[in-house]
């Protein structure tokens, strides 16, 4: 190998081949540094996020304060200050954040289980034809069936109501995992296949090694959209069939006509939402650094 | 990278045809080619004239309707990290770093990590890329994915190198560039290199011999010796020797070009200009 330097040492070639812009490496910056770099190159987005937020709660606060009245109706809507005040007071007991908590538990379980599942299946589905006739058929049949059409089916299939929740949020989330885990498969460049076999991949280790990370950016929008359905499928159930959770609290506030109960279980959901998917794209960048290369993803 | 050349590919009586009963379509005829150990080969011809089909063959992508394939006497049968194939269009993982690419059909082979790393290291540093080993391909110029492309091929140290149009997609300067670049590495490998392209300079800078195929279905219409010397200069492109060679294999190709156009000409393409043309025509008239 001795011989081999001189063409590494040609000046010309890495320059003439057009090196693409390359992020500069500056010494450790301090989370300080760091924070203050951020704010600065996502100001205008920060902006645009108070604007988003602010203008929903202007509506909100406006509307109840002047208790406005055009077809659509603020007369019984509580204020915010209402709103804000129920948080204290419904944490003066431990049964609000026992119902986060039951609601949670039973989003990661059934989140867990779909990812568990339709994963797998959904590889298999996208890479063999057999697969796909043998499973896709009977997943086509059941999926456009709502999960609140699923709840009773679901308390008659099951040993016990926490089993057949934690089945119906399983359900929603499954699909949009599956679907878009067979997405990612068939989407993946023929030539990344060839080029895994002919470097001496074979079939088990294609999987793992290929067609996996090769699917997983789509395998990750299914997530996002599936926890999106889970949380659906979840609080129909839990209004339906639920004896806790946030969906039993708000529709429970319904029933005893609590108002401000039913504005305060509706933002927990939100929230909740938001943190679920929010650290679904966290998990995401985590897994996936090369994705923020790729072209157009930082439009 | 041992001394010893090796990776002599022998294409005996190829035919290959695509299509079912009743709609077959012969993309390859009677092809017979060779590559002795350590030889660059190039394939030529205009394009569809099977020239990819016949690298794939041989990287056992496909299989050929008769025919047989051997590297170094053995019959290909699917594709084998004895056969690096650097493709026209790219394809490093995108989800693997530059080392991580070039290490992948190590990693198949079962090295362990630290000695992997060694080599793709090495290989790296002998293409000038060993600043980018930690970037993600996606962060190269096209240029330099297709010399990772080339390093990754050779990291498993394959018999031969199956080379499909591989800087067809890079602009002209970055092209002369990574042709010096592959002739250099190809000095140091000692690899045979089947090189398919349809840029005839090109073929003549980089190859020992070249085949000019025929329009579909592709045969071997003439085998061309290049004379120059080795190690190949930038500078050899101006020499009486490599135009009139240029000269000699645009003519071949053209014929085959025409002939090509000819026969969808044929089927309507002139008759709005109220011309009765054949393949013969054209070439007439042009």
């Amino acid at each position: 190998m001795g011989e081999a330097i001189s063409l590494s040492q040609k000046p010309s070639a890495p320059g003439a081949a057009g090196a693409a812009p390359l992020p500069k490496k500056s010494p450790e910056p301090t989370p300080a540094q760091l924070m203050a770099a951020w704010l600065s190159r996502n100001y205008l987005s920060i902006l645009l996020w108070c604007a988003s937020l602010g203008l929903l709660f202007a509506i909100w606060y406006f509307g109840t304060k002047y208790r406005f009245v055009f077809f659509i109706r603020f007369t019984n809507i509580p204020t915010p200050a209402e709103v804000f005040d129920k948080i204290f007071e419904v944490n003066k007991s431990g049964k609000y954040l026992l119902n986060i908590g039951i609601s949670v538990r039973r989003i990661l379980a059934g989140f867990g289980i779909a990812i568990m599942v339709a994963v797998p299946m959904g590889l298999l589905i996208g890479r063999y034809r057999a697969a796909r006739d043998l499973l896709l058929p009977a997943c086509e049949v059941l999926r456009p069936i709502p999960a609140i059409a699923w709840v009773p089916l679901s308390i008659m299939l099951w040993p016990s109501n926490e089993i057949s929740i934690v089945f119906i949020t399983f359900l929603g989330a499954f699909f949009p995992i599956l679907l878009n885990t067979v997405h990612g498969v068939t989407a993946i460049d023929p030539v990344l296949l060839r080029a895994g076999r002919c470097l001496g991949a074979h079939e088990g280790r294609m999987f793992w090694h290929v067609i996996l990370p090769g699917a997983l950016p789509h395998i990750f929008t299914g997530f996002a959209v599936g926890m999106g359905v889970a949380w659906v499928s979840l609080i129909a159930a839990e209004m339906i069939s639920g004896q806790f959770g946030v969906g039993y609290f708000t529709w429970e506030a319904y029933s005893l006509i609590s108002y401000s109960e039913i504005a305060l279980g509706m933002l927990t959901i939100g929230v909740l939402g938001l943190v679920c998917s929010g650290s679904i794209r966290f998990v995401g960048k985590l897994a996936m650094p090369w994705v923020s290369y790729s072209s157009g993803s930082n439009k | 990278m041992s001394s010893q050349p090796k990776g002599a590919i022998d294409i005996h009586n190829l035919r290959v045809v695509f299509g079912s009963k009743g709609s077959e379509v012969e993309a390859v005829s009677n092809v017979s080619v060779n590559v002795k150990p350590g030889e660059f080969v190039s394939l030529i011809g205009p394009s569809g004239c099977g020239k990819s089909t016949l690298l794939n063959i041989v990287a056992g992508f496909v299989n050929a309707t008769s025919g047989t394939v051997e590297v170094d006497g053995v019959p290909v049968r699917g594709p084998s990290a004895n056969r690096g194939v650097v493709f026209q269009q790219y394809s490093l993982f995108p989800w693997l770093s530059v080392r991580q690419n070039v290490e992948f059909g190590l990693r198949m082979q079962g090295m362990a990590s630290g000695q992997r790393q060694t080599k793709a290291r090495t290989l790296l540093g002998l293409a000038g890329l060993l600043a980018f080993e930690n970037h993600f391909p996606d962060q190269l110029s096209g240029g330099m994915k297709q010399r990772v492309g080339i390093v990754r091929a050779l990291a498993t140290s394959p018999q031969v190198l199956l080379m499909d149009e591989p800087f067809g997609a890079l602009d002209s300067q970055t092209r002369v560039v990574m042709q010096q670049i592959l002739t250099n590495m190809w000095q140091q490998f000692r690899i045979s290199v089947l090189f398919i392209t349809h840029d005839i300079e090109e073929s003549i800078f980089l190859s020992d011999r070249i085949f000019v195929m025929t329009a579909r279905p592709g045969r071997i219409k003439a085998e061309i010796a290049v004379p120059l010397p080795r190690p190949r200069t930038p500078e050899m492109t101006a020499s009486t020797e490599f135009i009139s060679l240029v000269q000699r294999l645009k003519v071949l190709i053209r014929e085959e070009s025409l002939a090509a156009m000819g026969s969808e000409l044929k089927d309507g393409g002139l008759t709005g200009f109220s011309m009765e043309v054949g393949p013969q025509g054209i070439g007439e008239m042009l």
